[in-house]
């Protein structure tokens, strides 16, 4: 008899080693999913770069570079100093109570949020708090996205400092705001109106593009870019291969940064125990990503090719696919993502143009690709996805995604990329901070701002023709 | 176009996507499917005809 009970003991003992295990195998497991997207997501920063250099001509090529490359370095500090408390910060709004669900608030966000006080126990390596800076480097990802979307736009002739200080304004400020409010379980947004972007359409796109806009409208177009008549002209850039190539990486990232939208199961900081879930709490499957993100690409090629043949706009039209879609990746059908990635495609290049005929530079695009697709997104998901619940609870109980709301939502994302772009450039217009001077640009950016030369054995850039041909 | 009678995610134990249990898939496959057919087709005859341009 005692033998047995040793058995049995010992057995017992086995079996909850044995779950212990397994737990742990959870959490490293969920932790690494999540600690995986960062990398995923520094591919698209690998794909702005090369896009953004290859639109540049020769003689712009590394300072538009190093542009890039130095949003993203001030984007994480400026992230890690006080992006990340304002995203936990303000989900209900200004001045900052807390919401519902007890993850936001001021006060929240001072005990999880600074890196000083109590609080920086979860801003620095703890052994009892292994997810915060994973989630960090996720958010701080997603931020740098939005600094290289504007940073393509302003290429050839904007000062250094002058953009970082809008990349900041943009990447550890505005979109911050929009993330809290749309993307936050406690957003207001979310809660009142049922906003509902799953993949960040709105908040990370829409909002960086639209700031660009305001941006574009301070800082005025390449000399050249407009004749006298105020026709355009199209200034190629000096490497299309290396513009499509960098497109292409974008994609690539973009599976990162969609994982990187999905809360794995199984942990205290989990929305599950046994499924994972958007950021919301509602349920997500990976799957759901894989079939739709890949119809979506494909639908947003064939549109733009339709009409363009152009594989710049192809590529875009790839990215306009992924971002029409965004909303809904969740619970679109992969057919009907297919057909809206498609229309997207198509409306791309109109949309560009419409904007290049009222006067804006945009070199590469971002505002149509990421400001007007990224609205569009928003609001088809109101259009097909009304009546969905936004968040996890009982019918009657839980907002619905609904078209009014995504309007709202919509709004409020362009409101909160135009204006502090308008507003933040306009200031540093006023303080000289903004726009090279004309000779330098006419020189180049990179004898300014480099010393180096991307391609010294080569000849002058490609000449600068009409962007409207038959006109 | 929430494909059960209660909107709230308690009640969802299978497919979740829009128009699930109405002919909407079913439509959106078939359209998608006619999209590529004639993408193909009109980027065929464009094609066609500008390379005819440069025959001598």
């Amino acid at each position: 008899m005692e033998e047995q009970l040793a058995e049995l003991v010992a057995k017992v003992a086995e079996l909850e080693a044995a779950g212990g295990g397994a737990a742990v195998t959870n959490t490293f497991f969920a932790e690494t999913f999540y600690y995986l997207t960062i990398p995923l997501m520094i591919i698209i920063h690998a794909g702005f770069l090369a896009y953004e250099m290859g639109a540049s001509r020769l003689k712009n090529v590394l300072s538009s570079g190093v542009k890039n490359i130095l949003a993203f370095a001030f984007m994480i500090p400026t992230f890690y100093f006080f992006g990340w408390w304002v995203y936990f910060g303000f989900p209900t709004g200004i001045p900052g109570a807390p919401g519902p669900n007890g993850i936001s608030g001021v006060e929240y966000a001072n005990a999880i949020a600074w890196g000083w006080g109590d609080s920086a126990q979860y801003m620095g390596p703890n052994i009892a708090d292994q997810i915060s800076g994973v989630f960090f480097g996720a958010f701080a990802l997603f931020a740098a996205t939005t600094a290289s979307i504007m940073s393509g736009a302003v290429i050839e002739r904007i000062q250094t400092v002058g953009f970082i200080i809008l990349a900041v304004t943009l990447g550890s400020f505005a979109w911050v705001v929009a993330a809290a409010w749309g993307w936050h379980a406690d957003g207001w947004l979310v809660q009142n109106w049922g906003v509902h972007d799953f993949g960040a359409a709105g908040l990370v796109h829409a909002v960086a593009g639209f700031f660009a806009l305001g941006v574009l409208v301070n800082l005025g177009p390449r000399i050249g870019k407009f004749n006298a008549d105020g026709t355009a002209n199209h200034i190629p850039g000096h490497n299309m291969p290396l513009t499509v190539v960098g497109l292409m990486l974008i994609i690539v990232g973009f599976f990162g940064f969609l994982m990187a939208c999905v809360v794995p199961p199984g942990e205290g900081w989990s929305w599950f125990a046994d499924k994972p879930a958007t950021i919301y709490g509602t349920p997500i499957t990976l799957s759901a990503l894989a079939f739709n993100i890949l119809m979506a690409v494909a639908g947003g090629i064939i549109g733009s090719w339709l009409f363009t043949r152009d594989p710049f706009w192809m590529m875009s039209g790839a990215l306009a696919g992924i971002i029409s879609t965004a909303s809904g990746l969740d619970i679109y059908f992969p057919a009907l993502a297919f057909i809206i990635a498609f229309s997207a495609g198509i409306i791309l290049k109109p949309c560009a143009d419409f904007l290049e005929n009222r006067g804006i530079d945009d070199a590469v695009g971002a505002v149509t690709v990421h400001g007007t697709i990224g609205l569009y997104g928003v609001v088809m998901l109101g259009i097909w996805g009304a009546g969905y619940p936004s968040l996890q609870g009982a019918a009657g109980e839980a907002p619905t995604i609904s078209l009014i709301g995504q309007i709202v939502g919509a709004v409020v994302f362009f409101l909160l990329g135009f204006v502090p772009g308008y507003v933040v450039s306009l200031i540093l217009k006023m303080l000289g901070m903004l726009r090279i001077p004309e000779g330098a640009e006419i020189a180049g950016m990179d004898l300014v701002k480099v010393p180096a030369a991307g391609y010294p054995e080569w000849g002058g850039d490609a000449p600068v023709t009409p962007a409207h041909p038959a006109e | 176009m929430f494909p059960y009678p209660e909107a709230s995610w308690d009640v969802v134990d299978g497919a979740m996507f829009m128009g699930w249990g109405t002919s909407l898939p079913g439509m959106t496959t078939v359209i998608a499917m006619v999209i590529c057919v004639a993408v193909l087709v009109i980027g065929q005859r464009s094609e066609a005809a500008k390379a005819k341009k440069f025959d001598k």
